[in-house]
């Protein structure tokens, strides 16, 4: 199963609007509670132009804005797991945004651990906004297991 | 001023809480709400999303450091987060020099003897 021939493959872009009930609604997911999430007023005081987006809201633009699947990954959900996540922050995300999202997979590496062979696969996804400033750039890491816990008949 | 070492405690993370992530996130794979996909996988039971984990730190971070100052934010996932299971989040301060300030993180499940479900790294301006 060589996933070789991924690596610098373009994911499609797509554009995302930021709404502030999402933002409301993500940030209470993160049990954050900083009004600027929640308020307008109070984001306005910190000198935010909408309610300000929590730092892994990049999640939700990823799952709700995407076309749906995996970007040809073909991935079996039984044998996936996250692996890591990277966020580098350039510009606040608020309410009324439309952020273009573009994407490539950055790296596949294969590994032996605790749970046996594995696939590593980085994607890379930029952020830019309506004034055409990145506002952030997320690089996330699938853990693809060559065995589902349930075939090997041990804990996982 | 910023502490040093910083330390709050969340939870203890409910079915609910995982739902409302996967609601939230839009992330449906299964394996996080459907017990009986979960553990036909193999799995004990559902367990939380590693970005739930991820996302419940960077609420400590950005609280910690100031959201606004916040420019880089990294987590590996380590083990898995169990329902009932509460979130132990720390940081301490590993560089300062007056403009730019990293910070090492992790998160443990609380108990008796705490279990490392997630590490990670901060980075904000002063």
């Amino acid at each position: 199963m060589s996933r070789d021939r991924l690596v610098g493959r373009r994911l499609p872009t797509y554009t995302f609007v930021v709404e502030a009930g999402k933002v409301a609604e993500f940030a209470a997911a993160v049990l954050a509670d900083d009004p600027v999430h929640f308020d307008a007023g109070a984001a306005a005081e910190t000198g935010y132009d909408g309610v300000v987006a929590p730092p892994t809201f990049s999640a939700a633009a990823q799952s709700w804005g995407r076309p749906a699947g995996d970007g040809g990954l073909e991935l079996d959900l039984r044998r996936v797991l996250a692996g890591g996540a990277e966020w580098e922050y350039r510009a606040p995300i608020v309410a009324g945004d439309t952020l273009t999202v573009t994407g490539e997979i950055v790296s596949v590496e294969r590994k032996s651990g605790r749970r046996g062979g594995m696939t590593l696969i980085t994607r890379e996804n930029r952020f830019v906004n309506q004034r055409d400033d990145l506002a952030l750039v997320v690089r996330s890491t699938l853990i693809e297991l060559d065995d589902a816990p349930a075939d090997k008949g041990d804990e996982a | 001023m910023i502490d040093q070492i910083a330390e709050r405690t969340f939870g203890p993370i409910t079915r609910t809480d995982i739902v409302r992530y996967a609601g939230a996130g839009g992330d449906f794979n299964p394996i996080h709400h459907d017990e009986v996909f979960a553990t036909a996988a193999g799995y004990p039971s559902v367990f939380a999303h590693g970005l739930l984990t991820a996302g419940v730190l960077s609420t400590f971070v950005a609280d910690w450091l100031g959201l606004a100052n916040l420019r880089r934010f990294s987590v590996r996932y380590v083990d898995q987060v169990w329902p009932g299971d509460s979130l132990v989040t720390r940081g301490e301060v590993v560089s300062d020099d007056g403009e730019r300030i990293t910070a090492r993180l992790t998160v443990h499940v609380a108990g008796a003897d705490p279990r490392l479900v997630l590490t990670g790294e901060a980075e904000g301006q002063r």
